[in-house]
């Protein structure tokens, strides 16, 4: 079992940065994260070296903060193994409520995938900065 | 069309009528209705000491707390068996306040509704709509009796389903409309969005407003999306008094002629409560004089308003009151629901997962009224799933629609993000401009 940390947060910008720059300076390492959208709020799910100290050090700053358990399933980079594992959940008739990827990989440069409302400024404003796009083909 | 003699008698003929009732009901709540009674001996005051219209300063003000505190009906003067009709209006906190009439209040009401309509410039003739809500609300059944006893059709179909609003406008042939005026700007629009023009299509040529103010801002628009040639007048009341028929504006467009024979208006400083002369602005307090069911005396309305006495072009002397100015107190109309921010607390308090702290943000959208309440997520738990917080936000709008009886936007934030106030909290904002 893996442990997970879920902070809550605003749909406003700079919201996510808020919980990540708080990390850095209590010298809490993301290994991977996730949220989903939805119009007002949502649940920022983070996978951290330290869990206990991000819990501590975010909730003495005012943020609403969840340690609860997660399943990681180790994959081989691989053509159709998440589709053979989640054929195995489903068989199982296990539901999954949600789903998403270590940013950190050996040996390889870690994907961060994003949606945003403009992807035409999105594309210029990361190009004008110089940030690596990665197409799809890529992968 | 002048509905009753009593609207153009001359100033002093109408006081020597209010001064008799004014000395009746003193005497008559001083024997009947133990609150008034406690109340006017603590102040020292006896129904003999009630000699002029001047003395009726010497009395005690009623406040919509009393009827929290003798709720449901513990201001009432007659027993329960005289009552022919109970309505209810939105309390302060949970409890409604509820009002009730014998068959001599709902006559006299109702003939006060007559007039204010005649005011607005119904006949005999006309087929009136009624688009205010049906139910406890004292509006809808207050204007459909009203209009009825002039001669008018009345079409009882409450608030909402535009559809089938436009439908019988198109196929009665209704000439006139009963709304809020915020409903009946959004009324119009809609009809105009089906591609038909109001003033060539449709016959509705009167809007009989109330629930809520119209401001002149909101009385241009209604003749933009209605006709030049719309009559659209505003009339108050509210159900503490008897509901609508307290007074109306007449086609001179120059405030609300108050029923002076059966409400005598007060303007108070709403801070010193002191009196203040004629034209001063100030809290608008209201005697009514021979209610049976649920006399009141003094009772402070909390709307802002002037009055004027000058006698009016249409013919009737009565004073005229100024549109509404604002509110003494903390109160909200809400889609002509008058909403308190304590009646919000109430809701939030029992909600163990969301914090203390909350903030009401009013806008109109559409010509509609929409309220947004922002509340201060606290319980770490519901971060297992979206659906636990969903779960939160449904349930606080249930509880919110039982209190308040409207739906609502809610929005969960973080923990310490909603500013904290010392000393007394500004909750609300109120961004209806002009109510456009």
């Amino acid at each position: 079992m893996i442990r997970q940390v879920s902070v809550f947060v605003e749909n406003k910008p700079g919201s996510l940065m808020d919980v990540t720059s708080r990390l850095t300076e209590a010298g809490v390492n993301i290994r991977a994260v996730a949220t989903f959208d939805t119009p007002e709020f949502g649940i920022l799910r983070m996978v951290v070296d330290k869990p206990d100290e991000a819990k501590e050090y975010l909730t003495k700053l005012g943020y609403v903060v969840r340690i609860h358990e997660v399943m990681g399933v180790a994959l081989e980079d691989k053509k159709g193994n998440l589709n053979q594992m989640l054929a195995i959940l489903a068989k199982g008739e296990l539901n999954i409520n949600y789903i998403y990827s270590f940013i950190i990989r050996d040996g390889k440069e870690p994907v961060m995938v994003f949606n945003t409302d403009d992807f035409a400024k999105a594309e210029k404003v990361l190009k004008e900065a110089e940030v690596k796009i990665v197409e799809e083909a890529d992968l | 069309m002048i509905w009753a003699k009593e609207e153009t008698l001359p100033r002093a003929e109408i006081e020597k009528i209010q001064l008799e009732r004014l000395k009746e009901t003193v005497h008559y709540i001083y024997e009947k209705v133990e609150p008034y009674r406690e109340k006017m001996d603590a102040a020292g005051v006896k129904p003999e000491d009630i000699q002029t219209l001047d003395d009726l300063k010497k009395l005690p003000f009623t406040y919509k707390a009393d009827f929290r505190d003798h709720y449901p009906t513990g201001l009432f003067a007659v027993d329960k068996k005289e009552l022919v009709r109970f309505h209810a209006s939105s309390g302060t906190t949970g409890k409604p306040t509820v009002v009730g009439y014998t068959r001599k209040d709902l006559d006299t009401w109702l003939n006060n509704v007559a007039r204010i309509a005649c005011m607005g410039g119904a006949t005999p003739d006309d087929i009136a709509q009624n688009a205010f809500g049906y139910g406890t609300f004292t509006g809808a059944l207050g204007l459909q009796g009203g209009l009825e006893k002039i001669g008018a059709a009345v079409i009882p179909m409450s608030s909402g389903n535009t559809k089938k609003q436009i439908m019988f406008m198109q196929d009665v042939g209704t000439t006139l409309l009963i709304a809020t005026p915020s409903y009946a700007l959004h009324l119009g629009e809609e009809i105009r969005a089906r591609g038909l023009d109001p003033e060539k299509d449709l016959h509705v040529h009167i809007g009989l407003f109330g629930g809520e103010g119209m401001t002149e801002p909101m009385r241009d628009e209604m003749h933009k999306v209605w006709g030049e040639n719309f009559l659209c007048t505003q009339n108050y009341g509210m159900s503490e008094l008897c509901g609508p028929g307290v007074a109306g504006e007449c086609e001179q467009l120059c405030g609300m002629h108050i029923n002076e024979d059966w409400f005598i208006p007060e303007i108070i400083d709403p801070k010193t409560e002191e009196v203040l002369p004629p034209g001063e602005k100030g809290e608008l307090v209201v005697t009514c004089l021979g209610k049976e069911a649920l006399p009141l005396v003094r009772y402070r309305t909390g709307d802002l308003t002037r009055l004027f006495y000058e006698p009016c072009k249409c013919g009737r002397t009565t004073v005229r009151m100024e549109n509404l100015s604002g509110r003494a107190d903390d109160m909200l109309v809400i889609r002509g629901v008058n909403v308190f921010p304590t009646q919000i607390e109430e809701v939030m308090l029992q909600i163990p997962e969301i914090g203390p702290h909350y903030e009401i943000v009013v806008e109109r959208k559409n010509r509609l009224d929409v309220m947004t309440i922002t509340v201060e997520l606290v319980d770490d738990r519901l971060l297992d799933s979206y659906s636990k917080l969903s779960e939160l936000e449904q349930r606080i709008k249930k509880g919110l629609k039982a209190q308040l009886g409207l739906a609502t936007q809610i929005k969960l934030v973080a923990p310490h993000s909603l500013k904290r106030f010392e000393g007394k909290a500004k909750r609300v904002t109120d961004l209806r401009k002009d109510g456009l």
